[in-house]
């Protein structure tokens, strides 16, 4: 497990904190060939998030899909995990850092113990203990698939030491162990300890300390979790009843005046308190209840803006805008008392609840403060730590960074971003150099299965309540056993862990199976790892099939479990069926081209171009107009106050300057061929449209968006009327205008949330705040009415809000139905009439300026063209679609491609630098190695068979096919995609496609078939 | 009488119609479990031989399922695959089965609701049209033998 690092310190990083920002960042560092040494002062690594039942938006559990890289982290050889470790001295500077760092003792050699569980189930309470709603509160392996897998003592419980130390069947248990102090050698820090979640004991009004059925959300997510402590079911804490009727309440200690409660927003909680409600309203449907106590719906991510549709619509989740008085439980009563005064009344409600859910945000530990103090950086008024708006993850000391919650509340996708954006910059301040080989991990050799009976073994996942929910997995574990050439067919619950993974390998060799099915998820997601899997025992990794049991029966048939067993069954014969025809394939390799080419030459593009010419990659940075800089150049100052102008232009200088960047301006992007590790692109260039070919490895994609400028509101009609991006110059340019005027109205959602641009733009809301204090810092007496939706500024600027408020601008929310009416007024002025619905009248202004917050929009044309010349998928509203919108947010679907900035999804500038260092390192990551495995999937002729009639050459796309000089067609395997047209095409069938051949996928049909048949 | 529950086969490409699946389920979108899905790289892969086993063997119902128009992965697997259906249609009509129990659709990755909503009409529609006709005979065939 912690193996000693085999690199140089002056190659090596210190990651603090393991979940997961600090998990992304380890892993890209690895790969990228640079040292890690990971130290977490939890007992196991994950964090917050393996506390998670799912996560938002796509609502499954992401620790399946992340937990399988963590198994492989553990044994990759540059990485050293220290938990149960703090931070105790630094010394040294970027470069060359000298950290000491202090391990508690566990009591177990790490080594020996197998998390057998022998010493929980014998002296439970000699284990520590675990917060939260965990009834086996003892048990130190947080999760079921923990890094690392052993367990830890609290010796200080212990009465029979030597009792507890003999129960241990692997002799792990080490009595004596003690403190140990150790000093790490490191170039750069990266700190990624995450935050507390904040603790509503203290705000009594809320009854949380007195009454077990209200719930903080993360309790309320380990009782939603089936590895939780009710096993999945959801009951109340008091008498074990299944609520009817269940309250949320936002900005519990965020947003808050309340004592000890956080000015800021938390930024994450909107959207768990939506999901928590939707997991729960799909898990009963009717039987419940969901209401959402709120004061702003801040949904401002990619996407978030259909999910909280969703809740609505779909869901039945009622929304009620107000921040309730107080939750009581009164004398008798079964439930809990809500008091409240919904928006517009006057008269106080009082409701009754079964359960209630605090939405507790997060706030930074004092135990992150400590380390913050040792080792030097500076932080600001709430603990995070400082950085600026230009350089997002640098903290105040050179060669330290930070990613996640320690910068700012956030959700996971931006902590992965900043993750991978930490990763990037803490390997600059590297001076080893790192190398990797693609054959990281020994696997055994190669069994040679030819000759030999199908001996199949059917692995049946249950994904906790995912799959276990719907499907009886032991019932079609059974079934499986039953099907001509299953010798093994078992449940193995978290087929992912790594112990289920090690188990499934451990039965392939012991019962000699020579063909595997997976019944669980996606092919798409897993079918790497479990091909690993059967390969550490000795298979060839093509000898597998996987049946989508989760995301293709148990998702979407949950309401018909019979259907779904029988369908279940099904999969499972054709998938068994097909296995029996797979063939062992061998992998072959070709040279890496090690040249990037980022498409956009904005803030993003050049930042990314910037970061990896820097690790000496050569990078061609090709820009569809005459100039770099892309909206930026329109930009003035950030809401921070930084002056956006003389960033962008020192970055040009920089891109300009660097040797190895080739800035291509006024290119289009015409065509595209090749394979990851291997691309080319072409391009027309300059007023002549010369045709010009570029050859690299990888592709980052930093396109930008457009401002957009919907003709509303006399929006190009009057003077008057502007955009938020104009305010922003104007300020600069003409502050005496801006002094002169003494109303000014801004609308927000311009053009944004509506029916035909549903999402939100993320940024408008700070816009209007930044331009609304800048006004009124020119002139105290200006009032600024800011008409709103919901304010949607979103983690630390907030206080800014706030400040707004303080200093006199008036915020006023209108709704979709009922907007604000705009007509030309006297003087140039326009009149502007909106509904107030505190005092519930009508009030009219005359403004000397309506500004629009109208947002960012799809480069809709351009990003068309470059989605079909790239073959990328694109959300619905036009941007380009990531990877995994959780775990996976810069890389794109195609392998070798990453997204950056506002090609991705509107995002200020702050977040299109941390977006564009991310894909940088993730790009790395592909960069770092010399060969690239080719497709194994791909078609062979049989020369026997074939006629040379030439409907191969001509059916396929990428012209491959030829005939060769013994006169049939050959189809060279480095430049076949493997699509198969030409095997479908072919009229003699002497063409196949590995892994697609004939009578795999005939089998399957067969195998389908044949119940109704015999 | 029981209702007649149709077996369907999508054969659907992996990039796009596999995906969009995969989408339905993340996004918990309910169709029918008479759909089952068989991956293949690009829907151009599919084979003649593969729908009319489909159907030999007892299918009621047959889908081709490929990206949209433009977005093939494979720049135009999707439209020879449509043409093949095309084609196979009018020999289904002839031989007796029905060319309206095959048809071709085009989705993006992105489109899990386009994914389940042709699986229903898919699924509603074969209904209607009622069992396949080879299916009645394989299971005449059955019983005779049973008997």
């Amino acid at each position: 497990m912690s193996n000693q690092l085999d690199d140089k310190p002056d190659n090596r990083v210190l990651v603090v904190g393991g979940g997961m920002g600090g998990i992304r960042t380890m892993l890209d560092l690895a790969e990228s060939g640079h040292g890690v040494v990971l130290i977490d002062s939890a007992r196991s690594i994950g964090g917050l998030m393996t506390q998670l039942d799912r996560t938002f938006p796509t609502n499954n559990c992401d620790l399946c899909t992340l937990s399988p890289h963590l198994s492989q982290s553990g044994r990759q050889a540059r990485i050293e995990l220290l938990t149960m470790t703090q931070i105790t001295g630094l010394e040294g500077e970027r470069g060359a850092f000298s950290v000491t760092v202090k391990t508690a003792p566990r009591y177990i050699d790490m080594e020996k113990c197998t998390a057998c569980g022998e010493c929980y189930k014998h002296f439970p309470d000699c284990v520590r203990f675990t917060p939260g709603l965990d009834h086996r509160a003892p048990t130190c392996m947080r999760y079921p698939q923990a890094i690392p897998q052993a367990f830890s003592i609290d010796m200080a419980a212990c009465k029979d030491v030597q009792a507890l130390v003999d129960i241990c069947p692997a002799k792990a248990i080490v009595p004596n162990d003690t403190e140990k102090i150790r000093t790490i050698e490191c170039g750069s820090i990266v700190l990624a300890p995450g935050a507390k979640v904040f603790d509503p004991k203290g705000l009594d009004y809320l009854g949380y300390s007195s009454q077990p059925d209200i719930v903080t959300s993360l309790e309320y997510e380990r009782i939603l979790s089936a590895s939780g402590p009710t096993s999945g079911q959801l009951v109340r804490p008091s008498d074990g009843k299944q609520p009817k009727k269940i309250a949320w309440i936002q900005c519990v200690g965020s947003r808050g005046i309340q004592k000890g409660a956080q000015s800021y927003c938390s930024s994450a909680c909107c959207m768990f308190a939506l999901k928590e409600a939707m997991v729960t309203k799909e898990r009963f449907q009717d039987s419940i209840e969901a209401t959402i106590f709120y004061m702003d719906m801040r949904t401002f991510g990619k996407d978030y803006e259909l999910y909280l549709q969703q809740a609505k619509e779909r869901f039945g989740v009622r929304l009620v805008r107000c921040r309730p008085h107080s939750v009581i439980h009164k004398q008798g009563a079964e439930g809990l008392e809500i008091q409240y005064l919904p928006e517009g009344q006057s008269q106080q409600v009082y409701e009754e609840f079964d359960m209630v859910v605090l939405s507790t945000g997060f706030l930074v530990g004092d135990q992150t403060r400590e380390m913050a103090n040792i080792l030097g950086i500076d932080l600001d008024s709430h603990g995070f730590a400082k950085t600026g708006s230009f350089t997002p993850v640098a903290t105040s000391k050179p060669g330290i960074y930070v990613a996640g919650l320690f910068e700012s509340p956030k959700d996971i996708p931006e902590t992965m971003v900043q993750g991978s954006a930490a990763a990037c910059m803490a390997a600059g301040d590297l001076t080893g150099k790192g190398s990797l080989s693609n054959q990281d991990e020994d696997f055994p050799p190669e069994r040679d299965v030819s000759g030999e009976e199908p001996r199949v073994g059917v692995f049946l996942c249950d994904c906790g309540e995912n799959i276990g929910g719907v499907l009886d997995v032991e019932k079609l574990a059974d079934y499986a056993q039953t099907i001509p050439g299953v010798v093994v067919a078992k449940g193995v619950g978290h087929g992912c862990s790594s112990q289920s993974m090690e188990s499934i390998a451990s039965i392939v060799e012991s019962q000699k199976l020579n063909r595997v099915v997976i019944g669980g998820c996606s092919p798409r997601t897993h079918e790497k790892r479990f091909q690993d899997t059967i390969r550490k025992a000795g298979l060839n990794r093509y000898l597998l099939e996987m049946a989508n049991i989760r995301d293709q029966i148990t998702w979407v048939h949950a309401a018909e479990p019979e259907l779904a067993a029988k369908k279940a069954q099904s999969l499972i014969r054709m998938a068994v069926g097909a296995v029996k025809m797979a063939r062992p394939l061998a992998d072959s390799t070709l040279p890496m081209n090690k040249s990037v080419l980022v498409v956009g030459g904005g803030v993003a593009g050049m930042t990314a171009a910037l970061e990896l010419s820097g690790h000496g990659h050569k990078v061609y940075l090709a820009e569809r107009s005459a100039k770099l800089g892309g909206n930026a150049n329109n930009l003035r100052k950030t809401l921070e106050g930084e002056d956006v102008r003389a960033f962008v232009n020192g970055l040009v200088e920089k891109v300009k300057a660097a040797e190895n960047i080739t800035v291509i301006t006024s290119a289009i992007i015409v065509d595209h061929s090749g394979i990851p590790g291997m691309f080319r692109t072409g391009m027309q260039v300059g007023p002549q449209m010369f045709y010009r070919q570029v050859e690299h490895g990888v592709t980052v994609l930093a396109t930008g968006a457009l401002a957009n400028r919907p003709g509303q509101y006399l929006l190009g009609k009057s003077n008057a009327v502007i955009t938020q991006l104009e305010m922003d110059s104007l300020i600069e340019d003409n502050p005496e205008k801006v002094k002169s005027w003494l109303n000014v109205v801004m609308i927000q959602c311009v053009g944004s949330r509506t029916p035909e641009n549903p999402n939100c733009s993320r940024i408008c809301c700070q816009a209007a705040v930044k331009n609304a204090l800048r006004i009124v810092g020119l002139n105290p007496d200006a009032r600024v009415f800011v008409l709103y939706r919901d304010m949607r500024t979103f983690g630390l600027s907030e206080d800014y809000y706030q400040e707004a408020r303080q200093k006199g601008v008036i915020f006023v929310r209108y709704t979709q139905e009922a907007p604000p009416k705009v007509e030309q007024g006297q003087d140039g002025c326009v009149k502007v009439v909106f509904n107030e619905p505190v005092i519930g009248a009508d009030i009219e202004v005359e403004a000397d300026c309506l500004c629009l917050s109208t947002g960012l929009v799809a480069d809709d044309e351009n990003n068309e063209d470059l989605a079909m010349i790239f073959k990328l998928p694109r959300t619905k509203d036009g941007f380009f679609l990531e990877d995994h919108v959780k775990l996976r947010p810069v890389d794109l679907p195609i392998p070798g491609f990453f997204v950056a900035g506002t090609a991705h999804s509107p995002k200020n500038i702050r977040d299109s630098i941390t977006q564009a260092q991310a894909a940088a390192s993730r790009a790395r990551t592909m960069l770092a190695v010399n060969e690239i495995s080719t497709n194994s999937a791909v078609a062979k002729v049989d020369g026997q068979k074939c006629a040379a009639c030439l409907i191969c050459v001509r059916a396929c796309p990428f012209s491959v096919p030829f005939i060769n000089a013994e006169g049939y067609s050959q189809i060279d395997p480095a430049r076949c995609r493997g699509c198969g047209v030409c095997a479908a095409a072919c009229p003699a069938k002497a063409i196949q496609l590995m892994q697609f051949e004939d009578d795999r996928i005939l089998a399957k049909l067969e195998s389908l078939f044949e119940r109704m048949v015999a | 009488m029981e209702k007649f529950e149709p077996v369907i086969v999508a054969f659907c490409c992996h990039y796009c119609a596999y995906t969009a699946a995969d989408m339905a389920g993340s996004q918990r979108l309910d169709y029918p479990p008479n759909v089952k899905i068989i991956r293949v790289p690009c829907s151009g892969k599919v084979d003649a031989i593969h729908i009319l086993k489909a159907f030999e063997r007892g299918a009621d119902g047959v889908y081709v399922a490929g990206c949209l128009e433009g977005d093939c992965h494979f720049k135009n697997g999707n439209l020879k695959a449509e043409k093949q259906v095309q084609y196979l249609k009018k020999s289904l009509d002839e031989i007796g089965i029905g060319g309206d129990r095959l048809e071709m659709v085009f989705m993006s990755a992105g489109m899990g609701e386009l994914f389940a909503r042709k699986a229903k009409e898919m699924t509603e529609k074969i209904r209607q049209l009622g069992p396949s006709p080879v299916h009645t005979q394989l299971e005449q065939q059955a019983k005779q033998k049973a008997s």
